[in-house]
């Protein structure tokens, strides 16, 4: 018999180079970031610009998303149907991607398709043919798609969270709209958001291929120099100072959980302490060992899963925790994730610091393993005004976390008096439970996040 | 171990003296390292009133062992920088971690010690809480999702009473709540055997260290019963049957399911191209009728869903509102319908192949997926690289064949069951 009682050690140092980012422009100053990547015969492309829903009217919210579903609707010479048969035909996947600030058009493609591949998203960038029976058709199917995430009770919890913490700014309402919004929406809206926010965009080009620099650039020029790219819009974000922080819930009859999510806004990416906000953040609910999550699944069985994340928009973080639990345990759950979090502000071990510090920088190169993985990284860096340098240093940052600087961001980026609690579910099984375990009334909202 | 093409997944392949399947394939040019143990148990191994077994076994399996604690497994990979994860499907159950190259070892004593010595850890505690996180998940994954319940209700319907893929996967809730530490243990005993598993190692490490890590962990343990294969009866609808079920939705949704042939047997790859050419794509047949040209459906989508003891070909579409479900489903049948008579073009049919095809690529950027592939095809055509072998067998599907399979399987009897809104 072995000795199986000590975790093996490692056996010696591993060997990983990180990419090498090349940052080339064109003629008409569009910025490339490209890695040559050769593994496999394939080129990951994403050419994004800054025309998210964050430009969409207020009562046309859904703009954004809408023009990126008719922008492939035909192109050039050619018609709807055609166009994507010509990709399909290539084997080549053309996406696109609406978040809040920015939209991204992105393409995988093999390495010999990759030119061809390459004039067909130019055509959707420059010649979109905008016509009214695509408009009809693609905005008739975007309502349905509302209509049909009602009954999704983590896009409600989401929305209807996102509602309350981010009150009369751009990011109040989903990138999809409501359907209130969406119907307002008619082609000459679209025509428009495509004329000033997609056509003369200053794009940004991230690529990550087996392919050449040279050939990269011959071609990205040879099907988009005619554009004469403008500045890209400004727009200020002013934070939301009062929001109304509380318990709501919003009713789903008859479910056979509730779906759960406390937290609110938090500081934007580019800040001092994201690295030790990183490691608190694991340590607290960002991986599968973590306080929360062992808390709640492992510990008490109350649900699937449970997680906090710590995202970023382009003016402004967020802090969630989020969870699905069985609907008896909505109030013990909802108690035991406020323990957690004052658990996290008064009381973190060294030990937990060396846990999440070891995940984090260990698993970094594993995250360089997709050509879409790779670009999502530059891209993040590019999109939040970081340095490329940053991935070079990313490791030993996280290595010079202290313990009480994770303290510290505990309690300087987690406001317990600034919470917000939404609980979608049944509301009879729920509010009993609520008024019984914090003797508070909650508000009760609708599915779109209104006062019922 | 050179490769000849992009398809060539060349491997060393051996079996301990325990019976333990061993596959090593070995890729000097990645920073990581990956395991991917398939065992060869699945739901299809349950019985009835114990459906959900060999799900809730997926997850005892994260629970610690004779020299891990409770959630060591999840601690150590991660504290390593590594990922993991398990699923279990009718046939199989796997578990997979995939860790920075220098922690191949810690990767295996993790694997061989669930594999040799779980049952002294395992604990009512443990089970109860497991139980708890099951029943969670069902209401997560299936009770409180839109058209959730729908995949459960359609195999309950499409395979009789007998057949092993009569039940879900996660099992039937008032089976769960039912599980006795007793049958986990017997259920472990029986299945969870080196003689009953393959072990694939992956990515950056040398192979004499790894042959000797795999024989220092693994050799020790012993064999367990031989397990005869699963007989499941022959499976023939005498006719066609529509089910309705009411549900938390806005739209209605019809599935359409057809009994056809399990996996790898000789129409498989046909029907795979049939899914393609009727929904693979906004110009496939069926998304440009339904959703395209006549706009009365939201969505639709087809696939042929085969495993080692049955397959079938399914239809799945979403109605617009007020749109009648019958004339969906009657013009879904006269697209059919036309498609055989009229034929398939090159145009479509090329375009058609290479999509699997470049799909096929693109899924080879992760090394999980590889060393899941090769698991795969060992269990399926004990043939670890088959890649070039499973693109073959699409090259090879002509036209025609197409049309036939759509003949011979599509006029057959069928399950619809129409998932409609709550009154």
């Amino acid at each position: 018999m072995i000795n199986r009682s000590q975790a093996p050690s490692p056996s010696g140092n591993l060997d990983f180079k990180l990419p090498e980012i090349k940052v080339l422009k064109t003629i008409n100053n569009f910025d490339v970031y490209f890695v040559k990547k050769e593994k496999l015969p394939i080129v990951f492309t994403n050419v994004t610009c800054d025309a998210g829903s964050k430009f969409d009217p207020i009562d046309k919210k859904g703009l954004a998303y809408l023009t990126s579903l008719v922008i492939d609707e035909g192109a050039g010479e050619f018609n709807a149907l055609q166009l994507s048969d010509e990709f399909d035909k290539l084997g080549s996947i053309f996406s696109t991607y609406i978040g809040h600030d920015s939209n991204d058009f992105t393409l995988l493609s093999l390495k010999e398709n990759f030119d061809y591949s390459f004039y067909l998203l130019s055509k959707v960038l420059t010649e979109p043919h905008l016509e009214q029976k695509d408009f009809d058709r693609e905005k008739n199917k975007l309502i349905n798609r509302i209509l049909q995430l009602k009954d999704d009770a983590s896009f409600v919890a989401s929305s209807v969270f996102e509602k309350i913490v981010f009150k009369d700014t751009f990011y109040e309402l989903p990138e999809i709209g409501l359907i209130s919004t969406v119907s307002n929406i008619n082609l000459d809206d679209v025509i428009k958001f495509y004329n000033e926010n997609i056509f003369s965009n200053h794009y940004k080009i991230f690529v990550v291929g087996n392919i050449e620099e040279d050939f990269l650039l011959t071609t990205i020029e040879k099907y988009l120099s005619k554009i004469n790219p403008l500045q890209p819009k400004e727009i200020s974000f002013t934070k939301n100072e009062k929001v109304n922080a509380k318990f709501y819930v919003v009713d789903k009859k008859e479910s056979a959980q509730s779906e759960i999510i406390i937290g609110h806004t938090a500081k934007p990416r580019n800040t001092d302490d994201y690295y030790p906000t990183k490691v608190m953040n694991a340590i607290l609910g960002g991986q599968f060992s973590s306080r929360i999550n062992l808390n709640l699944r492992e510990n008490k069985g109350y649900t699937y899963g449970a997680s906090s994340s710590f995202s970023y928009y382009k003016h402004s973080g967020l802090f969630a925790v989020h969870t699905a639990v069985n609907i008896e345990n909505t109030a013990d759950a909802i108690k035991e994730i406020f323990n957690e979090l004052k658990g996290i502000q008064t009381n973190v071990k060294q030990e937990e610091v060396d846990f999440a510090k070891s995940y984090l920088i260990k698993e970094f190169p594993s995250k360089f393993e997709t050509y879409s993985q790779v670009e999502k990284i530059i891209e993040q860096l590019i999109f939040h005004s970081l340095p490329l340098d940053e991935i070079k240093v990313y490791q030993a940052k996280i290595h010079n976390v202290k313990l009480d600087e994770v303290l510290l961001a505990a309690n300087n980026n987690i406001q317990l008096d600034k919470l917000s609690i939404v609980v979608v579910g049944d509301l009879e099984k729920i509010i009993p439970q609520i008024k019984n375990q914090f003797n508070i009334e909650p508000a009760i909202l609708d599915n779109e996040g209104n006062k019922i | 171990m050179s490769k000849n093409s992009l398809f060539d997944f060349s491997y060393l392949k051996y079996k301990l003296n325990n019976g333990l399947d061993v596959i090593l394939y070995q890729d000097k040019n990645l920073p990581t390292v990956a395991v991917n143990i398939w065992y060869r148990v699945g739901s299809a191994n349950e019985t009835k009133g114990k459906t959900g077994f060999a799900h809730l076994f997926e997850h005892m399996m994260f629970q610690g062992s004779k020299h891990i604690p409770k959630e060591g497994h999840f601690r150590y990979v991660q504290e390593a920088g590594g990922t993991l994860n398990g699923s279990t499907s009718h046939d199989r159950t796997n578990y997979y971690e995939s860790l920075p190259s220098n922690y191949l070892e810690l990767a295996l004593w993790l694997e061989s010690d669930r594999m040799g010595f779980l049952l002294p850890a395992l604990t009512q505690e443990k089970l109860d809480n497991q139980k708890e996180v099951v029943m969670n998940e069902r209401r997560q994954r299936y009770e409180n999702q839109p058209y959730g319940l729908s995949w459960e209700i359609l195999f309950s319907n499409l395979y009789s009473e007998d057949h092993p893929y009569h039940w879900p996967t996660i099992g039937w809730m008032k089976d769960i709540e039912k599980f006795e530490l007793e049958d986990v243990k017997n259920f472990f005993q029986k299945y969870y055997a080196p003689n009953n598993a393959s072990l694939v190692i992956g990515g950056n490490f040398e192979i004499e260290e790894a042959k000797e890590l795999v024989q220092k962990y693994f050799n020790e343990i012993p064999s367990g019963e031989e397990i005869n294969p699963i007989i499941s009866p022959e499976q023939k609808l005498n006719k066609s049957k529509v089910i309705t079920h009411e549900d938390n939705v806005q739209l209605s949704r019809i599935y359409l399911a057809w009994h056809t042939v399990k996996i790898f047997e000789e129409d498989d790859r046909a029907i795979d191209l049939l899914s393609e050419i009727l929904s693979g794509g906004k110009n496939s047949r069926l998304n440009k009728l339904l959703v395209f040209d006549k706009q009365i459906a939201q969505d639709v989508t087809a696939f042929q869903y085969s495993g080692k003891l049955g397959g079938s070909f399914i239809i799945i579409s979403t109605a617009k509102p007020n749109v009648n479900i019958e004339d969906l489903k009657n013009e879904i049948f006269s697209e059919i319908e036309r498609f055989v008579v009229e034929g398939i073009t090159d145009e479509e049919f090329l375009k058609t192949k290479n999509q699997i095809k470049s799909s096929f690529i693109y899924s080879l950027q992760k090394l999980n997926n590889v060393v899941d592939y090769l698991n795969y095809y060992n269990f399926h055509v004990n043939e670890p690289n088959y890649f070039q072998s499973d693109l073959n067998r699409l090259e090879k599907v002509t036209k025609e064949d197409v049309i036939n399979v759509a003949k011979k399987y599509l006029t057959k009897n069928f399950i619809q069951l129409n998932i409609i809104p709550k009154k």
